[in-house]
């Protein structure tokens, strides 16, 4: 069934199962009658960069909303470092160190740029004055200091998603879930993101999971796809595996087109 | 923490100049209604800044601030008749009976939201009012009226018009320093964050019902504060006067009509909410148009709603901002 390699495999399988960062089990989640997950299972392991993608309507953000505690399971298990965080209330996601951005905006309208990432930052800080510098470095970090003062709803698109990924990291988080970081960007900024995005991985030890439609940027900053077909897994592994498989061929493409490659 | 200096250097020059007019206001005017009306302002600037909290910062719009006065004012009253105890004793009771039934009802009414959540604050204030009236051993519908003592008076605070001048200065002080240092406070954005989107506010690791509650409870005891003043100022109370619908529409209305959300839009709103009720009042039910000043407040809201939501204070930032 499954072609690809999952973190584990890729490291080698001796021994006894390692502890992953994040561990998805058999989650399903149904809303009425339809099924938005069915028997999703994936695992991450600490430092990668995995990409999540699949048409429209494949439940890759019900996913995410799982996972960070925005819906409940209908059954299935969320495990964060081995504690069991499924059905938790996302307040709770948050302060275990498990960070998302939306993917329809969702800015403080009312507070400036340097204010958003400070509520961030208040996530772990106490005091204002820590929270105020974290916000800055961060602000720095992301390209937006120029812009502190300035109310998020004044700026464009590309610069209010940097706002929210500001505001992620602000809460330092171990796990960052990134939901079409991407979208509506043109190429030279999406590669731009890119470079930030692996800049940022690196120099704050996160681990990434991203959903995309741009394909250009998931299979550029991807160490590993799994792809999402009407409320299922249907493949995982390398990128470049990934998109010569025929099952994802067929999902993206139709059947046609598949039979008649 | 008290600090000022975040805001533009105008706004501090012009709140300097604003609390040396009011310091010196009973030695600039000399008659008793002028002075009243100065005392009174202070009152619902204090009541504003305090609802402005769950109002403003918090955007939930509550429609309950009466009873917390009247719980205050209550307990004061009450307290004083019964026990003889000094004033300063009966505030910290008033304002954890307040918060008390704040926590009793918050949870369930913060499960609503937006209208539902308004009409919700609306009932259990009207359900406190009409036991109040009924209730005879608070006084029922006849009030409470507070044992006079020779003035001016510590224990009591009792004073004649300068000396609740004063009072009530320093009260508005606390109160607004209180909000001058919450605005800044890790829950002061956090509230504001749960306003602006509470979706963004849970990813960030704020537990949006629970900030929402503390905010009601803080709301709730500031109230109490102003309540606990309100009786000693008049030396008598009545369900009809704190505990009425009519004072919760005025105190939001201060909020509303200044600027939600802003450190100056309930003092903005009260300096003219206030003089214009009692000159209306005292004008017009003079000559038997009674219920004319409504009227005026209803065109009022009309106004701000339609051009301005934010306020006063709102159009004066939208300018400084075009310029």
């Amino acid at each position: 069934m499954n072609q690809g390699v999952s973190g584990a495999q890729l490291r080698g399988q001796e021994g006894e199962v390692e502890l992953m960062l994040l561990a998805v089990k058999n989650l399903y989640k149904e809303f009425g009658g339809l099924i938005a997950n069915a028997d999703i299972s994936v695992d991450l392991d600490q430092g990668e960069i995995v990409g999540l993608i699949g048409p429209n309507g494949a439940g890759k953000t019900t996913l995410f909303n799982c996972i960070a505690g925005y819906y409940k399971p209908s059954s299935g298990m969320v495990l964060f470092q081995g504690v069991d965080i499924t059905g938790w209330p996302a307040h709770r996601v948050a302060k275990i160190g498990i960070a998302r951005t939306f993917q329809n905006l969702r800015i403080m309208p009312l507070l400036t740029v340097e204010e958003n990432v400070m509520v961030g930052a208040f996530c772990r800080a106490g005091d204002r004055q820590i929270a105020l510098r974290e916000a800055r470095e961060i602000l720095e970090l992301v390209d937006l200091a120029q812009e502190a003062h300035v109310h998020p709803t004044e700026l464009p698109i590309v610069s209010q998603k940097r706002i929210e990924l500001a505001r992620a990291l602000a809460t330092k988080p171990k796990f960052l879930m990134l939901d079409e970081v991407a979208a509506g960007l043109n190429p030279f900024e999406t590669k731009e993101i890119i470079q930030s995005l692996q800049k940022i991985k690196e120099e704050k030890d996160l681990t990434l999971f991203l959903t995309e439609h741009v394909m250009e940027f998931i299979m550029t900053i991807s160490e590993r796809v799994i792809v999402m077909a009407a409320g299922r897994k249907i493949a995982e592994g390398k990128p470049e595996q990934v998109a010569r498989e025929d099952k994802v061929i067929r999902a993206y493409l139709g059947e046609r087109y598949a039979e008649g490659r | 923490m008290f600090s000022l200096g975040d805001l533009p250097l105008s706004e501090r020059i012009v709140f300097v100049a604003f609390l040396a007019f009011v310091f010196l206001f009973p030695w600039i005017v000399r008659s008793s209604y002028p002075r009243a009306v100065m005392i009174n302002f202070l009152l619902f600037a204090m009541y504003g800044l305090g609802w402005n909290l769950i109002g403003g910062y918090g955007g939930q719009v509550d429609l309950g601030q009466a009873k917390n006065v009247g719980f205050g004012a209550y307990t004061t009253a009450l307290m004083m008749t019964w026990l003889d105890v000094p004033f300063w004793f009966t505030v910290p009771v008033g304002m954890f009976f307040a918060t008390l039934e704040s926590f009793a009802v918050a949870y369930p009414m913060f499960r609503l939201r937006g209208h539902y959540f308004a009409i919700a604050t609306l009932c259990v204030a009207l359900v406190w009012q009409q036991l109040f009236l009924f209730w005879d051993w608070t006084g029922g519908a006849r009030g409470v009226e507070l044992p006079i003592k020779p003035i001016p008076n510590f224990t009591y605070m009792q004073f004649g018009a300068i000396g609740s001048h004063y009072f009530i200065f320093g009260l508005f002080m606390a109160q607004f320093l209180f909000m001058n240092w919450f605005r800044k406070s890790k829950l002061g954005y956090e509230l504001q964050a749960v306003r602006d989107n509470e979706d963004a506010a849970a990813s960030l690791g704020i537990n949006v019902t629970w900030t929402k509650v503390k905010a009601y409870l803080i709301t709730a005891a500031m109230g109490a504060l102003g309540g606990s003043f309100y009786a000693v100022y008049h030396s008598y109370i009545d369900p009809r006067s704190i505990m009425h619908i009519d004072l919760t529409i005025l105190i939001a209305m201060t909020a509303m009509v200044g600027g939600c959300g802003s450190m100056w839009g309930p003092i903005i709103g009260a300096a003219l909410l206030i003089p214009l009720d009692m000159y209306l009042a005292a004008l017009l039910g003079g000559r038997g148009f009674y219920g004319v000043d409504f009227m005026i407040y209803g065109f009022i809201i009309m106004i701000v709603a339609a051009f301005e939501p934010r306020g006063i204070w709102g159009t004066i930032e939208r300018a400084r901002r075009r310029s």
